[in-house]
């Protein structure tokens, strides 16, 4: 009987097939899942490479690693006039002067250490000389902190160390310079 | 039938009885096959009606007897989810598109202490180094007794936390899980922090994301939709989607590098000054765009916790203060312009110059002197400025400052700015008139006057300063940004050229009180400030002072206007000596970073006396 062999042919080809359907739907499904799961994942990597470009981008830490390599931003501008071949302004090599303090000063130290180190009542009468001294030693200690211990961690740490430490004076000094108006 | 006609035809007409039994004998092996048609029928209902009874009793001891059950059973174990969307949060750009503020996809590590107890130690000292956390305090969470949930960490960078929870898992710790926690970075930290703000837990909580915070925001959507067993979507079942609407980015027209260079020259100043706070502006001259607004106290956007609340707003917007001498600029251009003097007037500065009951003093002391107005400017003289702006008719001088822009806000889109206080015309007398002519009793913000001097900068043409590029809302629906822009005249083009030629004479080292802000190469012109200071505690001039500087370069086509502000130095310094070098350096690297060649002006040689 032809007719019964393909109505029942067409029936279980019909439900063969709706159940094929039916699990790739479902395996897509679980595909679908597992692929979205995998795009969070890579976006969610994504931004945290972005982040971490951003803070290597941080004007801040790369103004720490080419100071670090001795490299001081000039206060005097040039400009090279490629037409002429002329130079404009006046080039003058950056020097200790303009070395900018990239790092905040260090926390105050409490009172504590002031009456320690002498600071007592008979500084405060001499209000000059007391000040002076006190910038002094903020000056240098945060000339220190700011270059000393990465320029150990280069490898070339006696050398840088000292260096800064001269700035960190010099630095102080500029402080000190301007008195008039 | 066929087969019985021609028999019928024949001859007998067919007989009945002759055709049943054929037929009987056919449908008698049919029904051995199958049986009756009506049979088979009736037994086919009953069939169906059987099942078809069971499906019914099912139904009703599913829906009616035992519906609750399952429909508990059914939300337990998928059933329909609602996933929020979370809208992106808008990035706060620099000019050149940097992030000063990005949105960052984030998660909370959650603990369920009940799970943890057991292992929280060793959890604890896993998730600390990891998530570089506190141990102490997660281990307090992990430990937690009167709750099933704990936060163990927040605002976590979703690589980060699902790497660390897959992990912690992985090592047979349970009872940890993530959720969505959206994180805000700020990349340069303490760059433009107090310009910028900050995100609490819920929302912003200063500075440009408080103030645009609906245009960043963006709205939330949602999905929801069917699940089966393990959280795999049912696929063509019920689902519907409201997208979400991510925040727009704001784009400011600050110049991170500049920026970050400002705020390292200014912590400098502030603190070899040994001064309490201090800002600089750096603004473009023919724009009106601020390239730079820095703020010393700062604070770490990143980590505002770790500063106190008063260092994390915009001093130089909110705090209104004197401008002292710098104001001289303003008072003496809009005499020019009003056609009473000349940068040339010969002027007699006696020593001191009686104003009502008071008396009107200069920084140093002198006798009479003999000074050009070139002069009072260089010098910066009170009395020479006082006595010159007594020429002006009655209300002239409020005019030109309000046109300066004194006494109204700038609107560039920073919470709570001050308008500064011009005093009215009912409170306006000669001896007020006198001090507000060098700056005294007449208060600004620092983008005002920045402002106002770049006016003369810019040829006589005030310039709306802006902050953001484009145009932006604020959330008390006010339009800003550079679209905005306006620009209307205050002085003439001549009246503004020589203003500038005196303010070069200001630079000067043999007649000039500030050497210290040329810029090596370029022509500058600037001018000093050194007013008496308004305490904090007393409503009166306590002794400390705000020393300031204000200039433009290269003066013959200025392109910046760069404006330093210190509060109460304790070095004794005034504007020359405090803002003048902080300004050199600044205007120097802006002029280096935008490339402007010097063009070989020499500076002014107007005569300062005669």
């Amino acid at each position: 009987m032809p007719f019964l062999a393909v109505v029942s042919m067409l029936a279980v080809g019909g439900v063969v097939g709706l159940l094929l359907f039916n699990t790739s739907m479902q395996q897509a499904s679980f595909a679908a899942t597992d692929l979205q799961q995998q795009a969070d994942l890579l976006q969610a990597r994504e931004q945290s490479l972005q982040m971490r470009l951003n803070q290597l981008r941080d004007p801040q830490s790369i103004a720490l690693k080419a100071q670090r390599m001795g490299m001081v931003l000039p206060t005097s501008p040039a400009v090279l006039d490629l037409r002429s071949g002329k130079v404009l302004g006046h080039p003058a090599p950056a020097n200790r002067l303009d070395l900018l303090h990239l790092l905040p000063p260090p926390p105050p130290k409490p009172p504590a250490y002031d009456v320690q180190a002498g600071g007592s009542t008979a500084g405060t009468t001499t209000t000059g000389t007391s000040d002076g001294t006190t910038n002094e030693t903020a000056g240098n200690a945060s000339g220190d902190t700011a270059h000393g211990s990465p320029g150990r961690a280069d490898g070339t740490g006696t050398k840088g160390h000292t260096r800064h430490k001269h700035a960190g004076h010099d630095g102080h000094t500029t402080h000190q310079q301007p008195s008039g108006r | 039938m066929p087969t019985t006609t021609p028999r019928g035809r024949s001859g007998r007409p067919p007989a009945p009885r002759n055709r049943r039994p054929a037929r009987a004998g056919r449908g008698r092996r049919r029904r051995s096959r199958r049986g009756q048609a009506q049979l088979r029928l009736r037994a086919g209902f009953v069939f169906i009606a059987l099942v078809l009874s069971f499906f019914g009793a099912r139904l009703v001891q599913l829906q009616g007897v035992q519906a609750a059950k399952y429909a508990t059973l059914a939300a337990s174990t998928g059933g329909t989810v609602t996933v929020a969307l979370p809208a992106e949060r808008g990035d706060i750009l620099d000019r050149n598109g940097r992030p000063l503020a990005d949105s960052v996809d984030g998660r909370m590590v959650v603990a369920d202490p009940v799970q943890t107890r057991a292992k929280a130690p060793a959890l604890a000292r896993f998730l600390s180094k990891r998530l570089h956390i506190d141990y102490f305090a997660t281990l307090s969470a992990l430990t937690r007794k009167d709750s099933r949930f704990a936060y163990v960490a927040r605002r976590v960078p979703a690589a980060l936390a699902v790497r660390v929870v897959d992990a912690a898992t992985s090592a047979g710790y349970k009872g940890l899980a993530t959720r969505n926690d959206p994180l805000r970075s700020y990349p340069d930290h303490d760059v433009a922090a107090n310009l910028v703000g900050f995100m609490g837990t819920d929302g912003p909580l200063a500075g440009l994301e408080l103030t645009f915070n609906k245009m960043l925001a963006g709205t939330d959507g949602s999905e929801t939709y069917e699940v089966g067993a393990g959280d795999n979507r049912i696929p063509l079942g019920r689902s519907t989607v409201v997208p979400a609407h991510n925040g727009t980015a704001l784009h400011t027209t600050i110049d991170e590098d500049l920026q970050w260079y400002t705020q390292r020259v200014l912590r400098q100043a502030v603190l070899g000054a040994r001064a309490d706070s201090g800002f600089a502006i750096v603004m473009d001259r023919r724009s009106g765009e601020i390239l730079s607004l820095a703020d010393y106290p700062t604070y770490d956007a990143s980590n505002p916790q770790a500063s106190p609340a008063k260092d994390r707003n915009s001093l130089a917007m909110t705090s209104p203060y004197e401008p002292g001498s710098v104001e001289k600029v303003l008072t003496l251009s809009g005499l020019i312009d009003a056609g009473k003097v000349t940068d040339r007037t010969k002027l007699l500065v006696p020593g001191e110059l009686p104003s009502g009951d008071r008396i009107i003093h200069d920084w140093f002391a002198h006798g009479t002197l003999k000074m050009t107005l070139a002069g009072v400017i260089a010098q910066s003289s009170n009395i020479g400025t006082a006595k010159a702006s007594r020429l002006y008719a009655p209300g002239q001088l409020r005019h030109y400052l309000t046109e300066f822009g004194l006494g109204q806000r700038t609107d560039i889109g920073v919470n709570g700015e001050t308008p500064g206080l011009l005093p009215s015309t009912a409170q306006w007398d000669g001896m007020l008139q006198d001090r507000i002519a060098f700056g005294q009793s007449v208060s600004v913000n620092g983008v005002q006057l920045a402002a106002a001097v770049n006016t003369i900068a810019n040829g006589g043409v005030r310039v709306a300063p802006s902050l953001i590029q484009g145009r932006a809302t604020t959330g008390t629906g006010q339009v800003v940004g550079t679209d905005e822009t306006t620009r209307h005249r205050v002085v003439s083009k001549n009246a503004a050229h020589q203003m500038t030629q005196m303010m070069e004479r200001v630079v000067d080292p043999d007649v000039g009180v500030a050497p210290q802000a040329q810029v090596p190469g370029y022509v500058v012109a600037g001018k000093t400030g050194t007013a008496q200071r308004v305490g904090a505690k007393c409503a009166c001039y306590n002794g400390e002072y705000t020393v300031s500087f204000a200039g433009f370069a290269p003066a013959d086509n200025p392109r910046f206007t760069v404006y330093v502000v210190v509060q109460n130095p304790r070095n004794g310094g005034g504007g020359g000596s405090v803002g003048g070098p902080a300004f050199s350096k600044i205007m120097s690297f802006a002029l280096r970073r935008y490339g402007v060649a010097p063009d070989g002006e020499k500076p002014s040689h107007l005569p300062t006396t005669w």
